[in-house]
């Protein structure tokens, strides 16, 4: 049988559906009268499994899995790992520090931009975000350990 | 009708005040340079600059969030016109007309149609939404729990029949965002639901993290940078305006625009996308030389203009008579409303008639605004759209990060962006549309509250929803759309919804 993309997609919902319901164990259901607080849950759960093995089913009028197009997973991927990492640093270095580095990043790494002409657009670009940020809107953003 | 003047008038005052009035002009301004950029549309704009109202009356907060909205409208007409991108979804069909009239150095006339067009409708619908909007939010004070209950999963089903992908798929999304909505201190019982320990949880997810992730970052994700080329058409202006014989090939297109945008406009789903896909279809058919279409023919251009602006206008109806989210940017405007203390819904006009008619009214100022901005500005716009994405994306990607932090000084909504980043991607690979998904966890709260109540009310007896005259009539409706949808799958024939999906991946209609 050959996989196809709706194959992938209504086993993962289906999945999703049975995780959300273990999970809603200890929720109480309640009687009709008085639902409790997991009486949507588990409906919606239900739901979700009933749709995602109808997805299943019908799976063979959509594309073949192998067919869906990845060739911009390396830069999804690339994005959201500098992304993530000035995430991580934002309350611990600052929003100039972090956001500098991270548009950096972004710029020679994946843009492949000369580094100097990078540096000047992040530096002027995050600052003038962090003037009209503390200035105009009044608006804190967090500061790292040199105080911006 | 009298009292609607008075209201008005007074709604005028609030509007022309000079605070009101700048804030208009920034949400014009800022709602135009989203339409004009690829890359970030109506949504992840409004969502990014929902902090920045945090400091402003509910009043001037949504004046300036709905102009970015139409705004945006406008704006999007521009990159399609003069780059053949959309700048944002709704301006696809204007790409293919648009820019071929372009390439026939009918620039400048293509985008003073667009602009005299949009004008147009958008007044068009703020007229019928002064009408339609006051009277129906009377109505909606008689509706108890089981008639918001049946009006939501009318909401949710109409969705999911004018989706362009298919009942399941749509349906799904609804059901992945009620359960997001559920995440949280239960209101009823107090109990915490799926939080994992930690207190950011407690409160549920928000809307901002979860639409600035899917629409985006999502996008961004989707979209590496050597995948946006396009060359601008710059126009002269000189050349700007139409000559006679467009202006009158434009009138009608734009004239049917208007009413079919409207009325799209009031059902849920993604009214301002379908209704340009819907107008373009119709003046093709309606059209005694439908071969030029494609080649830029002018009704190509003004028609669907003119129907996304008024349905733009027309998502409001509901979304201020109802409280009812017809698409995750009215979700994002209530979400921003309840942030200021001021609940979207029928008590909205009788509770706070400031801001319902100061907005209704800056919305007549905002269009004239548009229309003053648009034209004269396009230099500018063109000066933006040289700006290489590559350059662009990490600017957006930093107001991404910077507008869901400010929401709730929350890292952890930061995360969740993230997470909902990689999902939005997931889902445009496996052809979901990730709008349902907004609007499910907008309405989940609503919906389980009104629900739930509706069940005690009646001592669980489900009959409570047939038995009242309104929540019947809503669920017959309900029925009717799921049997339609349901035929159409017995028969395996397509009808006009499969024929909109296929147009929208590149087929024109």
């Amino acid at each position: 049988m050959k996989i196809r993309s709706d194959h992938v997609a209504g086993a993962t919902f289906v999945t999703f559906g049975v995780v959300i319901f273990a999970l809603s164990g200890d929720l109480p259901t309640g009687r009709l009268s008085m639902p409790g607080a997991g009486f949507l849950p588990k409906l919606v759960a239900t739901l979700t499994i009933v749709l995602g093995a109808a997805l299943f089913l019908r799976a063979r009028e959509s594309e073949p899995f192998s067919s869906l197009g990845w060739s911009d997973g390396k830069h999804a991927m690339l994005v959201m790992a500098i992304t993530a990492a000035a995430t991580a640093l934002y309350t611990w270095l600052g929003f100039i520090s972090s956001m500098v580095l991270m548009m950096l990043g972004l710029l020679v790494v994946i843009e492949r931009r000369n580094l100097l002409r990078a540096g000047v657009y992040s530096l002027c670009t995050v600052m003038v975000t962090y003037g009209v940020f503390i200035w105009v809107l009044k608006a804190p953003l967090p500061k790292g350990p040199l105080g911006f | 009708m009298e009292s609607t003047l008075i209201s008005l008038l007074h709604g005028f005052s609030v509007a022309l005040q000079p605070d009101n009035l700048w804030y208009a002009f920034i949400g014009c301004l800022v709602g135009t340079l989203v339409g004009v950029l690829p890359g970030i549309g109506p949504l992840s704009g409004i969502s990014i600059l929902l902090p920045v109202t945090f400091g402003l009356n509910a009043t001037q907060a949504v004046i300036m969030l709905a102009g970015i909205y139409y705004g945006s409208q406008y704006g999007g007409s521009t990159t399609s016109i003069l780059m053949r991108i959309p700048g944002e979804a709704s301006s696809v069909m204007t790409c293919i007309d648009g820019n071929a009239m372009a390439k026939k150095g009918r620039a400048g006339a293509a985008l003073c149609i667009a602009a005299v067009g949009s004008w147009i409708a958008g007044t068009f619908g703020i007229i019928m939404l002064t009408l339609i909007a006051p009277p129906l939010a009377t109505i909606a004070l008689r509706f108890g729990p089981p008639e918001y209950t049946a009006l939501l999963v009318l909401g949710l089903i109409f969705l999911a029949y004018m989706s362009s992908t298919s009942l399941v798929r749509t349906l799904l999304m609804a059901c992945i965002g009620l359960m997001l909505g559920m995440i949280g201190i239960d209101n009823m019982t107090g109990h915490f639901r799926y939080s994992f320990g930690l207190a950011e949880l407690g409160d549920g997810i928000g809307i901002v993290p979860v639409a600035v992730g899917l629409f985006g970052l999502g996008e961004i994700l989707a979209t590496p940078s050597h995948k946006v080329v396009g060359e601008v058409i710059a126009p002269k202006l000189r050349e700007l305006l139409p000559s006679r014989q467009e202006w009158r090939e434009a009138s009608m297109p734009i004239a049917r625009g208007s009413v079919l945008g409207f009325i799209i406009g009031i059902i849920p789903g993604s009214a301002h996308i379908i209704s340009s896909f819907l107008s373009y279809a119709l003046e093709k058919r309606i059209s005694k030389r439908p071969e030029e279409f494609g080649k830029g023919a002018v009704a190509g251009v003004a028609g669907p203009e003119a129907a996304n602006n008024s349905a733009s206008t027309g998502a409001f109806v509901p979304m201020l008579a109802l409280g009812i989210p017809t698409g995750p940017i009215t979700a994002v405007l209530i979400g921003a409303l309840m942030i200021h203390g001021v609940p979207a819904g029928p008590q909205l006009v009788s509770d706070h008639p400031d801001v319902f008619w100061g907005f209704v009214a800056s919305m007549y100022v905002g269009n004239l605004m548009l229309l003053a901005l648009n034209l004269p500005l396009v230099g500018l716009f063109v000066s933006l759209l040289r700006i290489p994405y590559a350059y662009l994306y990490p600017l957006i990607i930093m107001f991404c990060v910077i507008g869901v932090y400010e929401v709730s000084h929350s890292i952890v909504d930061v995360w969740i962006m993230l997470i909902m980043g990689v999902f939005g991607y997931a889902l445009r690979k496996f052809n979901f549309d990730p709008a349902p998904l907004v609007l499910g966890l907008v309405i989940a709260p609503i919906f389980e509250q009104s629900l739930r109540q509706s069940l005690i009310m009646s001592n669980g007896n489900y009959l409570i929803f047939f038995s009242r005259p309104i929540s019947l009539g809503l669920v017959i409706v309900s029925i009717g759309l799921l049997a339609l949808s349901a035929l159409a799958f017995v028969l395996n024939r397509k009808d006009w919804r499969t024929k909109l999906a296929e147009a929208e991946v590149g087929k024109t209609p």
